[in-house]
């Protein structure tokens, strides 16, 4: 491969190596992309087919007929009701990542920017608490969302993300090769206060990161099951992946069908939203040239 | 910063104190029941019903249907068992108490013991204290033996729980089978053929050769012969803290090895594609081991159909098992510390000991329960079994009743433990790990055993 | 004049304070409360915390002499490295390619895009599609490896132990790979396009810019995602857990310590006290891994920022007197 990269460079005027060796890069990125396809391929055609079908074969290229049939169960079990789903998933999500998006950027601005005696040790602390193992933890999360009466609200799945140790970290790493610190003196020079700086002068440099860690937190949260299962136990306030298993919930007869349709209908804004956000992944705002 | 974590942390302890007042205040309040007739708190008009499926949700909907004058307001939370969210949940829930708390919740057969005699069993009000005058109404309505086993709390002796339906099992044959190999599909000699009621399996192994010979498999799986297995051991696996392979449950590792070395089965695992597919017109199979859901809901919804001509519809009976067994239902429970127990026990009774033509069991026993032509289920009530008719088109005009009664007077429910779930996915896992030659018999149950001290700490293993 | 410069130090503070708020409202508790009850014999429907009476470290020495949870961290470590391993080259290669200008693929943005696709399904999806694959005795794989010969018999995937750890690894690598990518995109969109320029003035090459430009200028993104994925690696839990119901089986050869966990406290008898002990080995054991590869990875030039930032204050103070200096002679 390396030979191979030193070629294309060394023959400017692209010769037959450089050809092959695109025709060979085209070839692996159609592989990937088909391996990427074809689960929500699958999915979207298991929608359209009948449970007995899809017990009978659980793969197929060839989309059904029943696609009909599998919204009218989805309907009459009632547990799904798409909207009131899409509603809250969306409230969630957006509000957990717009959050935690927002304050590491700034905690990380904090790390990266300024010299204060606790920083080092604030850092640490921050690489610890993303280290502790999640699962067991949960244990304590439930008991006190419990205690403190904030079940069936929101609150416990948004609020806890301002703090998110990940993210922080990544805004940190991203920033410290590529945030030049003469842009804020030079805004301090021009009389700006540090806040205004970091609103109307960091974030928009910050731009292709958050976008990527928007789509991660955006994409985890709209997913995330095991923590909402427990403390959104009312039908009015599910997510859309609770609903999903409600339609598993009928132990002696499962409807395949309109739980892949029901998949199918939650992965749908996640496509939207990321289809949204990926400009900044394929484009890519480069850092550069907000400097000038 | 110091003083900022001081704060918080007074903050964190000053939540958990109050919380802590406000569950002790709610048990306070409730410490006075045990009485005959509950007094309900007036001030609650809305019940809590916790579930796993909208089965019982959509009962308590007709229950309100046909009593307009019953003025609470029913607030479902259903969760699904999925990857094993529901226990957590409903644990939470009970350990917290307060006004989210379940008035009435089910359980189901998987994990029903921990509720009714295990671990959470404290969290239960007796029969009695809803008002349900429990002895008389289980006699008078006949209900299964194993189902009040079950639903019987060991520490007072107490009825806790109830089903409604029963699930005592038996064997579900291919008709066109049996005449083919044996020149008849009477149930009553299928049942000689398979050493039916025999409490045996040697005359089943006969019968799984002479299928053989017709290019037959007896079972699609080992997992359709477990059930029986599991329910005829003389002891469960947990025995005063200590482990217990009985000699019974330990001969399914060798049952499962003769099937596979054999060529009597087809290999499939329960619940997957193979073993969908075995139901079907075509797919040799001989039978499945089941109650009467696995008819109605697995074998009904995976026959085949007409236009493929692929259908074994109307191909199918019942006779009895070689050993009696139950697989499944749900039962129900009433929270000790409910304000509306008054209330919940009408619903409850209606459920579970109802034997007129007006009660939920009539109505699901015969399939009317959302008006005429709905799936037939038997149920928990014996009298109710007997007034019911259990003909099926499915099982080419045979009375499964004629059957399933008897079936659920054979099933035991002495012999479960509240870690059953657990413990017997730990056992089948090792069982196929060994039949499919991954181990030996040897180390397969040691692994068996290691899997499970791991898991229980207060388990004895030796 | 008295003010000598302005002190930006507290802005450090102010600006850390949501991040410290929301930490201790909703992660302090559960975090000590686990932490405790390592020490405890919790389990169950029990909520009285008792020391345990069997010692306090009980529960550790429990976990240490457990030959299950030894297995599981070891397997642990063998699926995270077995998939890491081709998940960051792939990805490396990826963005090396798709962050080349002067490479002209077509569909660059299509691909890049299409990629991290796979880790938008949910877990609890991918293992269903897999398990159906591979499905035994009749599935897609196995019709097809008999329709071509490969094998004569229908194979039972999920109960050997190595074809089940192969399958585990793969659905890992091909759910993170594109993950990867595009965090490593990012890093090296961020660098200044003047390095890349000058580099060009200088005459490099594609590698050799690759090699001396983007490496060295994404290595804090690649501590980032070596670290991350250190992490998520050693915490895995979701597919072993979802692919085979739960038990890793045939036993053990998925079981990571993390479902062994699991099954410690949420399944069985729930030996909360047990879980919480083992979680803090594996905390510890990430805390020591990571603090290596921070080692390894801080170079130098991360000392020397420091210097240069500090450098860059002290000229900004200088700058700011002068001005004052400048200011008082033109007052």
């Amino acid at each position: 491969m390396a030979k191979e990269a030193t070629n294309v460079v060394k023959h400017r005027n692209h010769g037959t190596g450089y050809y092959v060796f695109i025709a060979f890069v085209m070839l692996v990125c159609i592989l990937l992309a088909v391996l990427s396809i074809i689960p929500f391929w699958i999915m979207i055609v298991n929608g359209t087919r009948s449970t007995p079908e899809i017990q009978a074969h659980a793969v197929s290229l060839l989309p059904s007929t029943h696609l009909m049939d599998n919204f009218k169960i989805i309907n009459e079990k009632g547990s799904f009701n798409a909207f009131v789903g899409f509603r809250n998933s969306l409230i969630i999500s957006t509000g957990a990542t717009a959050l935690a998006v927002y304050f590491s950027t700034l905690t990380a601005y904090a790390i990266v920017v300024y010299q204060w005696k606790l920083k080092r040790a604030f850092f640490t602390f921050i690489m610890a608490v993303m280290m502790i193992p999640a699962q067991v933890v949960t244990i304590g999360f439930y008991q006190m969302v419990y205690k403190v009466g904030l079940t069936n609200t929101f609150w416990p799945l948004i609020l806890p993300s301002i703090a998110a140790p990940a993210m922080v970290f990544f805004m940190k790493q991203y920033m410290e090769p590529a945030f030049s610190l003469e842009i804020v003196q030079s805004a301090r020079i021009d009389g700006a206060g540090e806040f205004y700086t970091f609103n109307k002068i960091a974030l928009p440099i910050m731009k292709p990161a958050m976008a990527t860690q928007a789509i991660f937190t955006f994409v985890s949260s709209w997913n995330n099951l095991f923590l909402p299962n427990v403390i959104l136990t009312k039908g009015n306030v599910k997510t859309m992946p609770i609903m999903v298993t409600m339609l598993k919930t009928d132990i002696y007869k499962v409807e395949y069908g309109s739980i892949y349709l029901g998949l199918t209908l939650t992965v749908l804004p996640l496509f939207i939203v990321y289809f949204l956000l990926s400009k900044y992944i394929i484009a890519g705002v480069a850092l550069g040239s907000v400097k000038g | 910063m110091k003083r900022l974590v001081a704060t918080a942390l007074c903050a964190i302890m000053a939540i958990g104190t109050l919380a802590g007042c406000g569950s002790d205040n709610a048990a306070g309040g409730a410490a006075s029941s045990g009485a005959e007739a509950p007094k309900d708190d007036p001030s609650v008009k809305t019940i809590n019903l916790w579930s796993f499926t909208d089965e019982i949700p959509g009962m308590v909907k007709k229950y309100k249907e046909l009593n307009p004058d019953f003025d609470y307001e029913v607030v479902e939370t259903i969760i699904a068992t999925t990857d094993g969210a529901y226990q957590p949940a409903l644990d939470a829930a009970l350990q917290g108490g307060g006004a989210d708390a379940p008035d009435m919740y089910a359980a189901e057969a998987a994990f029903v013991l921990k509720y009714s005699q295990g671990d959470a069993s404290g969290f239960a009000a007796t029969y009695k204290e809803l008002g349900i005058d429990v002895d008389a109404k289980i006699k008078e309505a006949d209900i299964a033996k194993y189902s009040v086993e079950i639903g019987t709390r060991p520490s007072d002796g107490e009825v806790v729980a109830l089903g409604y339906q029963a699930t005592g099992g038996a064997f579900i044959y291919r008709r066109s089978i049996a005449k083919d190999v044996w020149g008849t599909d009477d149930p009553a000699t299928i049942k000689e053929k398979i050493g039916g009621g025999s409490n045996s399996w040697d005359t089943f192994w006969t019968a799984a050769e002479e299928l053989k010979a017709k290019g037959y498999a007896i079972v699609s799986g080992d997992g359709d012969i477990w059930h029986a297995f599991e329910n005829s051991s003389d002891q469960g696996w947990i025995v005063d803290d200590k482990l217990v392979i009985d000699p019974k449950r330990e001969a399914f590792i060798d049952a499962s090895k003769k099937l596979k070395d054999n060529g009597w089965h087809h290999d499939t695992k329960d619940w997957t594609d193979g073993w969908f597919a075995d139901m079907k017109k075509d797919g040799g199979v001989f039978g499945f081991f089941g109650p009467a859901w696995l008819i109605n809901y697995t074998i009904g919804a995976n026959c085949g159909t007409e236009e493929e001509g692929n259908s074994s519809y109307g191909d199918w009976a019942v006779c009895e098992s070689p050993i009696g067994f139950f697989w499944g239902g749900t039962w129900i429970l009433a929270n000790k510390d409910s304000k509306v127990k008054g209330a919940v026990g009408k619903i409850i009774e209606w459920i579970t000991l109802d034997t007129s033509e007006t009660g939920l069991q009539y109505m699901w026993a015969n399939g009317t329960l959302n008006g005429e032509g709905g799936t037939k289920d038997t149920v928990a009530s014996g009298t109710v079994m007997a007034k019911s008719n259990g003909e099926l088109e499915f099982l080419g005009g045979q009375n499964m009743f004629d059957v399933f009664v008897p079936a659920n007077q054979f099933a035991n429910g002495k012999n479960l433990t509240q870690y059953d779930e657990s413990i017997n996915s730990a056992w089948r896992d090792q069982v196929r790990a060994y039949t499919g030659g991954e181990k030996d018999r040897d180390t397969a149950i040691a692994d068996f055993k290691q899997a499970v001290a791991d898991q229980f700490t207060s388990i004895t293993v030796e | 004049m008295k003010r000598k410069g302005v002190s930006y130090a507290k802005y450090g503070y102010i600006f850390s304070i949501p991040f410290v708020v929301a930490f201790l409202l909703f992660q302090l508790y559960p975090i000590f409360y686990t932490l405790f009850i390592g020490f405890t014999n919790l389990k169950g429907f029990d909520t009285a915390l008792h020391i345990h009476p069997k010692g306090l470290f009980y529960n550790f020495k429990w976990a240490l002499t457990n030959d299950t949870f030894i297995t599981g961290v070891k397997t642990t470590f063998l699926l995270w490295i077995c998939n890491f391993i081709p998940q960051i080259s792939l990805a490396l290669i990826l963005a090396a390619w798709f962050t080349n200008e002067r490479m002209k693929l077509f569909g660059k943005g299509f691909f890049k895009v299409v990629f991290y696709l796979p880790n938008i399904i949910t877990a609890a999806s991918v293992a269903v599609l897999f398990s159906s694959l591979f499905y035994y005795p009749v599935g897609p794989v196995n019709d097809l490896l008999q329709k071509w010969g490969v094998i004569d018999a229908p194979m039972d995937f999920f109960n050997d132990k190595w074809s089940t750890r192969l399958l585990v690894i793969f659905i890992q690598f091909w759910m993170w790979y594109g993950y990867t990518m595009i965090v490593l995109i990012s890093g090296i969109l961020g660098i200044s396009p003047e390095l890349f320029e000058a580099a060009d003035i200088d005459g490099a090459n594609g590698l050799q810019k690759f090699l001396f430009v983007t490496i060295p200028n994404t290595k804090t993104i690649l501590l980032y995602t070596m670290i991350t994925s250190l992490i998520g690696g050693l915490q895995m839990f979701d597919i072993p857990y979802l692919i085979t119901n739960g038990h890793g089986e045939p036993r053990f050869a998925i079981q990571t310590a993390s479902v062994f966990i699991y099954n410690q406290g949420f399944t069985g008898e729930h030996n909360y006290a047990t879980a919480a002990a083992c979680s803090m080995i594996m905390f510890v054991i990430i805390g020591v891994l990571s603090a290596i590869v921070f080692y390894l990875m801080r170079d130098k030039d991360e000392a020397a920022l420091h210097k240069v930032i500090k450098a860059q204050e002290k000229a900004y103070r200088q700058k700011l007197k002068e001005q004052k200096k400048g200011g008082n002679i033109n007052g």
